[in-house]
């Protein structure tokens, strides 16, 4: 394990000298990226300016829950989202490469790359997070503060175990990025509470592609909301999903033979 | 420099084939990356659907935001999803590429006019976009029960400024890929523009909902012209009335952007050397 995490100061260290290299190209990334959620952000508070709640939620919680799924989300989009390059790795042979090295593949993948969105989305979520926490009074309690690390690890589980489980389809299809955006997208519901869709959409994002456990499950717990058992399921299901999608990856692995003739 | 970019050849009559052909290349680009159209197709349709009831949520307690009932206002964010399209931009990554394969003296060397061989295909493009559209018109009119207008005055005028706009969008794209014959990396200034084009365009709100202080700054704007405008007048929020005022403005935005953009172009491409046979 310390090999791995040294290995990985490594693999950090020469990511963030290459983005120094390029602080032009770095700092327009962080504007776009501070821009496309500004964009999202503005017509929340544009809109929820002029109306009462949304369907019940207020403006802060309706930025809890939004903060709590970017903030979940890049706590493992800096540093895993580059399995979504599986399909390519594989495709261009560099993934054989991963496999006669004394290391881990998986770690390998994962380390090839670094998520720079991650890297503005982190604060992003911190912000919104600190922010609406202080003006709804979350933060008096400190086992509300300890439910929230909970809740962010979890989703932040929910969200790689996912991502894991649509790129490993690479090991069959090839080309899983398709997979691994469509499943993805899904998360555009998770950053309004659930209660405002359907049911059969409340049903995919709790039971399919559990994003509500990253963000709207444990706001609607916190500001008191009756979400009965599913405030407290966040950290089994997120068990269970990466269990799974270990051996997923396993399975796949052990079926790969190469992409090449 | 290579003298042929500095006096890039010009024709001496239209060649209707050439753009022709452009315009077929930008539909097989299209073919070959179907992968790709089906992501966008089911990113388009989870946008839609939760658009839909993201507004549905927020009209529930109350009945009409900024003068606009939940009606008018799911009319335009539906359009808006449909004609996403028109508000696009491409040039930035565009003129980025060339620069980076060293192509754009292959295209200087082209006996056409650059500006209008890229116009074209960016026209082509958007109507090809418009094409893969389809399923999200479907959807807004089978399973959300969007109206369109009977009017066929409403179609005439929408078409209009959805041409005009284009076009000013077009210019403003022209001058801003410019910047990646100064900067190595201009993606990133393409992300952030869309970004920004997102919100003042009108894509996710409709503008008249912006408090006052805001919505002059956010409709005198290539996107607000590009997409706000011809989308106002086909859901209806800008009444017929208004179009003659509207498409005059969009007139005289081309009239402004079309010489300057030209121009930007003519002294940013001189900053360019191609190195090599």
């Amino acid at each position: 394990m310390r090999r791995y995490v040294s290995l990985y100061a490594s693999f950090f260290r020469m990511f963030l000298k290459s983005i120094l290299e390029y602080r032009g190209s770095f700092v327009t990334l962080v504007a776009a990226v501070l821009l496309v959620q500004g964009a999202s952000l503005a017509t929340i508070w544009v809109v929820m300016s002029q109306v009462p709640s949304m369907n019940g939620w207020s403006l802060p919680e309706v930025l809890l829950i939004y903060g709590l799924l970017i903030f979940s989300r890049s706590c493992t989009q800096i540093f895993t989202e580059y399995i979504w390059n599986l399909g390519s790795m594989i495709r261009q042979g560099e993934f054989d490469r991963y496999l006669v090295r004394p290391i881990n593949p998986l770690f390998h993948v994962l380390a090839a790359g670094l998520n720079f969105e991650g890297l503005v989305n982190f604060p992003l979520g911190l912000v919104l997070i600190i922010g609406t926490g202080r003006t709804l009074g979350l933060f008096a309690s400190p086992f509300n503060i300890a439910y929230l690390v909970v809740a962010v690890a979890s989703g932040a589980v929910i969200f790689f175990a996912v991502n894991l489980i649509t790129a490993t389809t690479a090991f069959w299809i090839i080309e899983s990025m398709p997979v691994s955006a469509a499943v993805f997208e899904n998360y555009l519901f998770a950053h309004y509470p659930l209660t405002i869709f359907p049911r059969g959409i409340q049903f995919l994002l709790t039971w399919i592609i559990p994003y509500g456990f990253a963000s709207f499950y444990p706001a609607a717990f916190l500001m008191g909301r009756d979400v009965g058992a599913l405030a407290w399921l966040g950290p089994l299901v997120a068990a269970v999903l990466l269990v799974l999608g270990y051996r997923f990856w396993l399975v796949g692995l052990n079926r790969y033979e190469g992409a090449g003739s | 420099m290579n003298s042929a970019l500095v006096s890039p050849r010009r024709p001496s009559a239209v060649n209707m084939l050439g753009y022709t052909a452009l315009a077929g290349m930008e539909t097989k680009t299209f073919l070959v990356y179907h992968w790709s159209v089906v992501v966008d197709l089911i990113k388009n349709l989870i946008a839609t659907i939760v658009f839909v009831y993201f507004w549905r949520a927020l009209y529930a307690q109350t009945p009409a935001i900024a003068g606009l009932s939940l009606d008018a206002t799911l009319a335009y964010v539906l359009l808006a999803r449909i004609f996403q399209p028109l508000g696009s931009f491409m040039l930035v990554s565009e003129f980025g590429h060339q620069m980076r394969q060293g192509a754009l003296a292959h295209i200087q060397l082209r006996p056409l006019d650059i500006q209008l061989a890229y116009y074209v295909q960016n026209l082509a493009s958007v109507v090809v976009a418009l094409g893969r559209q389809l399923p999200v018109a479907l959807v807004a009119l089978l399973v959300f029960r969007l109206r369109l207008p009977t009017n066929p005055a409403v179609w005439g005028v929408f078409i209009l400024s959805a041409l005009l706009g284009r076009s000013v969008l077009f210019c403003f794209d022209y001058i801003l890929g410019c910047v990646a014959f100064y900067t190595t990396s201009a993606w990133g200034l393409g992300f952030a523009i869309f970004g920004l084009s997102l919100f003042v365009g009108g894509g996710l709100v409709p503008l008249v909902m912006l408090p006052d202080w805001l919505r002059p700054i956010v409709l005198n704007t290539p996107f607000a012209q590009a997409f706000y405008v011809p989308i106002s007048l086909l859901s209806g929020v800008a009444p017929l009335s208004q179009a003659p005022r509207l498409l005059l403005i969009q007139f005289l935005w081309l009239l402004g952007l079309a010489p300057l953009s030209r121009l930007v172009f003519a002294v940013a491409i001189r900053r360019v050397t191609v190195q090599g046979g």
